[in-house]
């Protein structure tokens, strides 16, 4: 645990290093130590560049890698099966579907909304989407505490088509700036980090963390069986209720802000589980560091290795989910048949 | 221990349990007998709080349902008929998941200890750093029994394990071990329902016997009592003679 916090703390100071800009000499490190100094003979542009630009992306980074692993582990316990992730069922088309609906569609209702709802438009839609994607995908696949993995992985399918076509629909009637938010989205990408989106996704991640992480022991217990779980004094229900709701929650958020950045749920808990063993109580809080390493580490390649252009990150998380996938299709050859 | 009165349960107008009475005191070991779909386990599940009957049932003189369901859990235990088989951990783990009700994020000392007594008991401490998915569907049985026996490990009187065709899998050796264990239970003034096939072993180990047919009780009692070649012969629909144990003298079924 501390060995991966310290591992992080070192990614992110060599992702703070690595760029295009050039402060004169001097590591980006060293630059930013002096402007938490207060230093006056700092330019205002090696100040811009190393705060607004590299910081603000690093923490944003961080905070949605972590928020991406921490739902793909919590659906793997309620659903029991190592293959639900967000974007595997769906959660993060519903959220990107309604987030697109929102860009272009907004304009024409936004004036009659309270202004507060009408600044976070975006967010609140993509969270509705996965929710909605989330209860989908429940129902269909989930009856009398059993997961139909087939049925699970079938209904992504079909909310992802249908959030393709849609999402197709809309780039085809939209307007240029539209366009580009919707490229955006659908590509996936952290280049657009603020520091005020970085508080609002601070603010959920530490309100799903109180919430979600002390659920170690019982997703555990959901092994058993719902029955046998409720036998140990887990209240099952609320248990239930609780991770549909906040993997929503995080998922949705991550969406808003980031677009579609695939497989990260998916592969942090896999590598957990092999190097360790499924202990909830255990890789629950890991993959809450591991998918911040990996994020950060996958942005901060995809930055540096077409300098001075960039990848955008989702090609990089895929290339490395889509062969983890695969093991786990052929692991689980025979359950699934 | 428990009380419950007229319980009946239908499930798409098919009556699983007919207006069955169940009456438990502190320190009874009471073994649920009949034939398959007599509705033994669904009984148990109706007892245990797992499936709501229109029909209150007493837990301790409270009705069950008011009891929070985290106190609940250090009071009884159930042992489920059909068990997982795919819990990716170590047997220790899945023995220590019993003691889930009695700590947050480490275990403490005590228990450790109520974990390593427990698979003493049900001889399954050789195991424990196995992968619980390797074992074989007898040693899985135990490795469950370890657990719910050592979720009761605690300073509470009178606790209540539910336990539902615990035997099956089990070498002739581990169910005399098993039921012996559920024996020394039940003799520190705990209580046990058993859901049981082998008639001779709850003839023998059994303070209560309830034997069911169709959803329905077709009589209940001591062993002495229940186990008639008439009441035996009609509920299973099968002949049989009954004669005296040579050794323990409780009655002993012949079927044939």
């Amino acid at each position: 645990m501390s060995i991966s916090a310290i591992l992080l703390v070192i990614i992110a100071v060599w992702s703070l290093n690595t760029g295009v800009y050039d402060f004169g000499g001097t590591p980006a490190f060293e630059v930013l130590g002096k402007m938490m100094k207060g230093d006056p003979g700092l330019s205002l542009s090696d100040r811009y560049v190393v705060w607004e630009v590299r910081a603000a992306r690093i923490v944003m980074a961080i905070l949605i890698g972590s928020m991406l692993a921490v739902s793909g582990t919590s659906l793997q316990g309620l659903f029991k099966n190592p293959l639900a992730t967000g974007d595997l069922i769906g959660l993060t088309s519903g959220a990107t579907l309604l987030a697109a609906v929102t860009i272009v569609l907004g304009g024409h209702f936004k004036q009659y909304l309270p202004e507060a709802v009408q600044f976070s438009l975006v967010g609140i839609a993509a969270f509705i989407g996965s929710f909605l994607s989330m209860l989908l995908v429940y129902r269909i696949s989930t009856s009398g505490g059993k997961t139909n993995v087939v049925m699970m992985l079938l209904s992504g399918v079909a909310i992802t088509a249908i959030g393709f076509s849609i999402t197709g629909f809309l780039i085809y009637i939209s307007k240029d700036d539209q366009l580009r938010d919707l490229t955006f989205w659908n590509l996936g990408s952290l280049a657009a980090a603020t520091w005020t989106k970085n508080i609002i996704l601070a603010v959920v991640l530490i309100i799903s963390y109180l919430i979600l992480l002390p659920k170690g022991k019982a997703l555990n217990a959901m092994m058993l069986g719902e029955r046998d779980a409720q036998h140990l004094g887990i209240n099952v229900e609320r248990l239930k209720k609780q991770i549909i709701i906040i993997t929503a929650l995080m998922i949705g958020s991550c969406v808003a802000f980031s677009g579609t950045i695939g497989f990260v749920g998916l592969i942090v808990p896999y590598i957990l589980r092999l190097l360790f063993k499924s202990d909830y109580a255990f890789i629950l809080p890991l993959s809450a560091i591991c998918g911040s390493i990996l994020l950060l580490t996958a942005d901060t390649f995809s930055r540096s290795i077409v300098e001075p252009s960039e990848l955008p990150v989702g090609i990089l998380t895929a290339l490395m989910g889509g062969p983890i996938f695969i093991a786990i299709l052929i692991k689980s050859k025979k359950s699934l048949s | 221990m428990i009380r419950a009165h007229q319980i009946t349960y239908k499930h798409k107008e098919f009556h699983i349990l007919d207006a069955v009475d169940v009456h438990l005191e502190y320190g009874e070991l009471l073994a649920i007998v009949g034939p398959n779909g007599a509705g033994k386990s669904s009984l148990l599940s109706v007892l245990a709080n797992e499936v709501k009957s229109k029909q209150p049932v007493f837990f301790k003189d409270r009705p069950i349902t008011d009891w929070a369901v985290q106190e609940l859990s250090r009071h009884k235990a159930k042992f489920s008929q059909h068990n997982s088989n795919d819990i990716p951990l170590e047997v220790k783990d899945v023995v220590m998941m019993g003691r889930y009700p009695y700590f947050d994020a480490q275990p403490r000392k005590e228990d450790l200890e109520a974990m390593n007594i427990m698979m003493y008991e049900t001889d399954v401490f050789h195991l424990k750093d196995r992968e619980y998915n390797t074992l074989s569907g007898g040693e899985k049985q135990r490795v469950h029994l370890s657990r719910v026996l050592a979720q009761l490990q605690n300073e509470i009187a009178h606790k209540l394990l539910f336990l539902d065709e615990p035997l099956n899998n089990l070498d002739v050796k581990h169910q005399y071990k098993a039921l012996e264990t559920i024996k020394k239970f039940t003799r520190e003034a705990n209580s046990a329902i058993v859901v049981l096939h082998d008639l001779n072993l709850a003839a023998q180990y059994a303070d209560k016997i309830l034997l069911m047919k169709s959803g329905r009780v077709a009589a209940y009692g001591t062993p002495e009592e229940v186990f008639t070649a008439e009441n035996i012969s009609s509920a299973y629909n099968f002949p049989c003679t009954i004669c005296e144990h040579p050794v323990t003298r409780n009655p002993m079924i012949i079927f044939g």
